[in-house]
Formats: C-alpha cells, sequence, structure tokens
C-alpha cells in the first residue's frame, strides 16, 4: 500500500501556436506523498501558475497524466471535475479569495455546501475549524474585517473543510507581513505532519523553505536539480549557474537572478564588494 | 445551504436596489395600465349592472349597447310582457352625443326611459326624475363641468334643464345622461321603435331569454351577466393593440434593467465566481445562482409593484373619482408571468458570461 496522494507524469502545456508558441510546462513528472509538503520554486513565467491550475483539476493537459485519490483527473470528463475538486483538492490562494458576501463561517459553511454537507452539519464543522484555527470571535465577521493574517487562516480552514487528501497553495505568504507569513507556513507544515495531508506550496517566498519536505525548482516549464542551483546574495532566489548573470569575486563566482541584483551588488554591496567588474557569460554577452 | 445568490445580489445595496426599482416601475407601468383599463371596462357596463333588469333585449345579431345601434320594433315590448316568466318589461333608448354647457363637453350616452320606470337612475344624489325638456346627469361631470341643478346644457341639439344628478355613470371615457322616453324618441324622431328592452323576470333568468328568442323573431335576448360581458369584451377588443403595445414596452424596459442590473452584479463579482468555480461549483451551480438572483429580483420588484399598484389606485380614487383603478387577479397573474419571462431572458448575457469564467483566473493577481 502506498501513501503516496498525488502523482503527475509527463504533464506538458504548451500556450499559442507557431511563432507565438510558449511552452509552459514541459513534461513535468511529480509524486507528492501523504503528509509531505513540496514547496514548487521558481522565477515569474517559469510554468508554476499553469502547473498548479493543471494538478488542482482547473486546467486540463494536452498530454500527461494525474492521479489523485486513485482518479486520473486529466482523464476525467470536463462536467465531472467541479464536483471532484471539491472533494480532492483544497486551495489557499495569495490574495485569499474569500467570498465578499459571506461571513467567515459562511466561506467555509459554502465549501462544505459543495463537498456535499450542509445544514447544521456543515454550520457546526465550519465553527469547528474556525474555532480550530483561532478564529472562534470573527464567524460573522465578512473578509472585509479581518486583517490578512485572519483571512488566510479562513482560507485554510475552508480549504480543509472537505477534508481533501490534497491542499495547493500559491504564494499563501505572498500578502502577510514576516511573522504572520511565518504562522501561515507553520500552519501548512502541521496541516501536513499532524492530518496527513500532501501539501503542494507553490511560492517565492523562501521563508517558506523552513516548512518544506522537499523543494523544487521548475524554470521554462521543467524541474531543475536544486542542488546543481546556485542562490542570488541579494533577493536570496535560487539561480541556475548554466546561462545566468555573474560576477566573480576574489576567485568566488557569484550568481544573479537579474541585471538589477547583480547591479545592486556590484555598486552598493558589501566593502571589497564594492567596484567588482561584472563579467558577463558569454550567451548573454552574445545576446547583446 | 448558504444563501450564496442572494447575498451575493444584496450585498452591493444601491445596485440591487436599483435593479428593483427599475422592474418594479416596469411592472407598475402595466399593473395600473391593466387596472385603469379594467376600471374602464367595469365603468362602461355600469349601465347595464346596475339594473334591475335580468335580460335585456335587443335587435337580432347586436349583443352590446357600445359600438352598435340597436332597434327594437315598439310592440314587441308589449309581446314580451305576454310571456311566462315575464314580471315586467320595459322599453328604453340610447343614443350618444356630447354634453355640451359654456364651450365645455363631455362624450355622453343619452338614455330614454319611461318616468317611474326601471330603465333609469338608480341612484338620485340630488333632485328628482326628469320630466319634459330635463335631464339627469351625473354628479361627477356636473362637477368636472360645473353644472349645478337647474342649470341648462345642450345634448343632441336640444337644451335641457338639469332636474337631478345621479352618481357612479361617469368614466375616464363617458358619462350617462337620462332625458325621458319621448323626448329622446323626438329627439331622434324614433317614435315607434326602441333601443332596448329590459325585462323583469321570475324564475330562471336564462330560460326566460331562450323563450323570448323562440317565441320572438328578430330579436337577442341576454341575461344581465352575459350583456355585461359582452359589453365589456367589445371594449377590450378595441383597446387590445394599445394594452398589448404598452405591456410590451413595460416588458422591454424590466428586461433592459433586469439584463444589466444582473450583468452588472455578475461583472462585478467575476473573480468571486472564478473562487467558486475552483472550489468546485459546476455548470449548473452557477446557472442556479444567476437563475436565484434573476428571481429573487423580479419577485422583489413584483411585490413592491403590486403594493405600490394598489396605492396608486388609493390616490387616484381619492383625487380623480372617474378613473377607476381595478387590480384584477388575471392581471397580477399576467404580470407574474412576464416578471418571470423577463428574469428568464435577463439572465441570458449573465448566464453566457459566468459559464465562460474560467476557474484558474483564481492563480491571477485581481485586476
Amino acid at each position: 500500500m502506498t501513501n503516496t496522494a498525488l502523482t503527475a507524469t509527463r504533464l506538458d502545456k504548451t500556450y499559442g501556436e507557431g511563432t507565438t508558441e510558449v511552452h509552459a510546462v514541459r513534461a513535468v513528472d511529480l509524486e507528492v506523498r501523504a503528509g509531505e509538503v513540496v514547496l514548487i520554486m521558481g522565477p515569474s513565467g517559469s510554468g508554476k501558475t499553469t502547473l498548479l491550475s493543471m494538478l488542482g483539476a482547473m486546467l486540463r493537459p494536452p498530454s500527461g497524466q494525474i492521479v489523485v485519490d486513485g482518479h486520473d483527473i486529466a482523464a476525467i470528463p470536463e462536467s465531472r471535475l467541479p464536483k471532484l475538486r471539491a472533494a480532492t483538492f483544497g486551495f489557499v490562494f495569495q490574495d485569499f479569495n474569500l467570498l465578499g458576501a459571506l461571513t467567515a463561517l459562511e466561506n467555509v459553511e459554502f465549501a462544505l455546501n459543495l463537498g456535499g454537507v450542509t445544514g447544521h452539519d456543515a454550520h457546526q464543522r465550519a465553527e469547528e475549524l474556525l474555532t480550530g484555527l483561532g478564529l472562534g470571535d470573527r464567524l460573522t465577521f465578512r473578509p472585509e474585517k479581518l486583517s490578512g493574517g485572519e483571512k488566510q487562516r479562513v482560507a485554510i480552514a475552508r480549504a480543509l473543510a472537505n477534508q481533501p487528501p490534497v491542499i495547493l497553495a500559491d504564494e499563501p505568504t505572498a500578502n502577510l507581513d514576516s511573522k504572520i507569513g511565518h504562522d501561515i507556513a507553520r500552519l501548512l507544515r502541521h496541516i501536513a505532519t499532524e492530518e496527513k495531508r500532501a501539501v503542494v506550496i507553490v511560492s517565492h517566498d523562501t521563508r517558506l523553505r523552513d516548512v518544506a519536505d522537499r523543494i523544487l525548482w521548475l524554470e521554462d516549464g521543467a524541474f531543475r536539480d536544486l542542488h546543481t542551483m546556485a542562490t542570488d546574495p541579494i533577493c536570496g532566489m535560487s539561480v541556475d549557474p548554466q546561462g545566468a548573470l555573474h560576477l566573480q569575486v576574489d576567485g568566488e563566482v557569484i550568481y544573479f537572478c537579474s541585471t538589477a541584483c547583480r547591479d545592486e551588488y556590484a555598486t552598493a554591496g558589501s566593502p571589497g564588494r564594492h567596484g567588482a567588474q561584472p563579467m558577463l557569460s558569454e550567451e548573454q554577452h552574445g545576446e547583446r | 445551504m448558504v444563501p450564496i445568490a442572494r447575498r451575493m445580489l444584496f450585498t452591493d445595496r444601491r445596485r440591487a436596489l436599483l435593479g428593483v426599482a427599475g422592474v418594479a416601475i416596469a411592472l407598475v407601468m402595466a399593473l395600473t395600465l391593466d387596472g385603469i383599463f379594467a376600471g374602464t371596462t367595469r365603468q362602461v357596463s355600469r349601465f347595464i349592472d346596475t339594473s334591475p333588469a335580468d335580460v335585456f333585449v335587443s335587435q337580432e345579431g347586436v349583443r352590446t349597447i357600445h359600438m352598435a345601434i340597436s332597434l327594437v320594433p315598439g310592440p314587441v315590448a308589449d309581446e314580451i310582457r305576454q310571456l311566462p316568466g315575464v314580471v315586467w318589461a320595459e322599453p328604453v333608448l340610447f343614443s350618444s352625443d356630447a354634453l355640451r354647457v359654456a364651450g365645455a363637453r363631455r362624450p355622453s350616452y343619452v338614455i330614454g326611459y319611461m318616468p317611474g320606470g326601471r330603465g333609469g337612475p338608480q341612484i338620485l344624489v340630488e333632485g328628482r326624475d326628469p320630466g319634459p325638456g330635463e335631464m339627469v346627469i351625473d354628479d361627477s361631470a356636473a362637477t368636472a363641468l360645473d353644472i349645478a341643478v337647474g342649470d341648462e346644457v345642450e345634448v343632441l341639439g336640444a337644451t335641457w334643464t338639469v332636474s337631478g344628478l345621479t352618481t357612479g355613470m361617469t368614466s375616464i371615457v363617458n358619462t350617462s345622461v337620462y332625458v325621458t322616453f319621448d323626448d329622446l324618441a323626438t329627439a331622434l324622431a324614433s317614435e315607434r321603435t326602441a333601443s332596448y328592452i329590459l325585462i323583469g323576470t321570475e324564475g330562471d333568468p336564462e330560460a326566460v331569454a331562450k323563450s323570448i328568442e323562440a317565441a320572438i323573431p328578430g330579436v337577442e335576448s341576454q341575461t344581465r351577466p352575459r350583456f355585461s360581458a359582452e359589453e365589456r369584451s367589445v371594449v377590450r377588443e378595441m383597446s387590445t393593440d394599445l394594452l398589448s403595445i404598452m405591456s410590451f414596452a413595460a416588458l422591454l424596459v424590466g428586461l433592459a434593467v433586469i439584463g444589466l442590473v444582473l450583468y452588472a452584479t455578475v461583472l462585478s463579482r467575476l473573480r468571486d465566481i472564478g473562487v467558486m468555480k475552483a472550489l468546485g461549483l459546476g455548470r449548473s451551480g452557477v446557472t442556479r445562482l444567476v437563475l436565484i438572483q434573476g428571481l429573487w429580483t423580479v419577485t422583489t420588484a413584483f411585490i413592491l409593484a403590486v403594493a405600490a399598484t394598489f396605492g396608486i389606485g388609493a390616490v387616484v380614487a381619492a383625487i380623480a373619482p372617474d378613473i377607476d383603478v381595478v387590480v384584477e387577479t388575471a392581471s397580477l397573474l399576467r404580470a407574474g408571468a412576464g416578471s418571470v419571462l423577463v428574469a428568464a431572458i435577463g439572465v441570458i448575457m449573465p448566464l453566457i458570461k459566468v459559464w465562460r469564467v474560467d476557474p484558474a483566473t483564481v492563480f491571477r493577481s485581481p485586476l
């Protein structure tokens, strides 16, 4: 018996045609076990959102397979996907995406309704979830009256409502301050460990590395081996040394995600680094 | 279940109120017009409805007073009196003209009846029955034309003295005046004919009506309810096109309002709809959501419109007694059906919009 919660095999997605064709996701394989937190990082435009949309049964991959809870969601008819989403996935979004017309309690109840739980049972479960996340005194508050951290906790309660095997979180800490972001990260870790759910997080936030069991680097639609990645000393982002901007300082090669980070390092860096001369890779030099 | 459709609709109270008010105004237009029309048709048949006659006899083929000329030979009344079940039979003459006084005029039925008989005014609020050269007019027309008992008025090219006032015989369309049978016969040069014979019966009026038609050739015999219904239907048929146009205009206004309101509601909540779809709300769910919003809008509007129409009716009755606003069950059913139709059509565009919302938009930052 396996404890694999989600398996994606050879996922592909291309946008546009001909000269405008963009390969958003290329032959991605991914396996996430129950109780595991997988953090997917990568630069903007690397295909993270496309991958998350496919994993969450919102975007159908033209090829490949996604198996969750024994179902190949890539092969399920479109009409059955909403019900499957309600039962199988919990979503946590960067912008919280709570329904503004509903109270905190009703936001969670609504998700339960979609999962087939209604009436008193839905009300009671929603109340338990929110109280469990420290929102017992915020049940009747509309989202506009909640702080960012409270909103995200309501969103997490909503994601947990139907006890889905997989939680998909898109930049869950992006709109939160440092302390609250850390709390949310720990909460996601707790959900994975204690409730044995698979948690897939897509984020730029390096703080989430602390709670992740695995970190995957997605770039140009494909996973790269993170062990071969360098870290930008300015923004902390992982950088594929192959073709990246870099500086050579005292014999050490330092890699950067962007010209801005490189220039900041070169012109306003610490003493000793000041005035270092950028050495462009041949590839980039050629582009110029 | 969380009442998501209603919550989304009424969260923006101002927009919801505007939408409901817009549809309600359109419905009030239709209901009030219908009410005025229903009131008018009732007023038109008031002579028949308030008459003590159980059966009305007219020329064969003539089934109404309005838009018809009926000539019945004078001796027919005597023949009818001999028939079983007939208690009394009285001829009346009918004509139409305008009641004129001091440059003002009012379209009018002129009714000639036997003095002291049953074809005259059923209520006298002032004065007495007309004698030769006299007439009784309606108090409402008298007020409007500033006429008092004893004043002189002009009808059918002759001058008459007002001897009394009756009531309830003026409508938005016309009024009725009463003169003696002989005076009207002289004015019409029709001394040996009547327009209608009013008949009092004992037993079943329907049976008496049939026996009259069987016994006397060349006449039409109808009970009061049937004669009244025929009278109202001829007026209704004459106004059907106008009513249809007005109702259609009201329907279009309601449609435009509800369509815009629901579309605006949907547009302002596209992200929420994307979220709901992402969370697992299917096509049938979003369809139900929009339909419920449409039904909420028209149901609230309908209730408001009915209340407003009754209110308008009361106000109109107080300031313009000639105009009777009657809200009939059939009119309410028509307005209700129209509301459902408006909702059904009004939700089409919003539905197309929400069906097209991509749930994956939840992963993109809001604009």
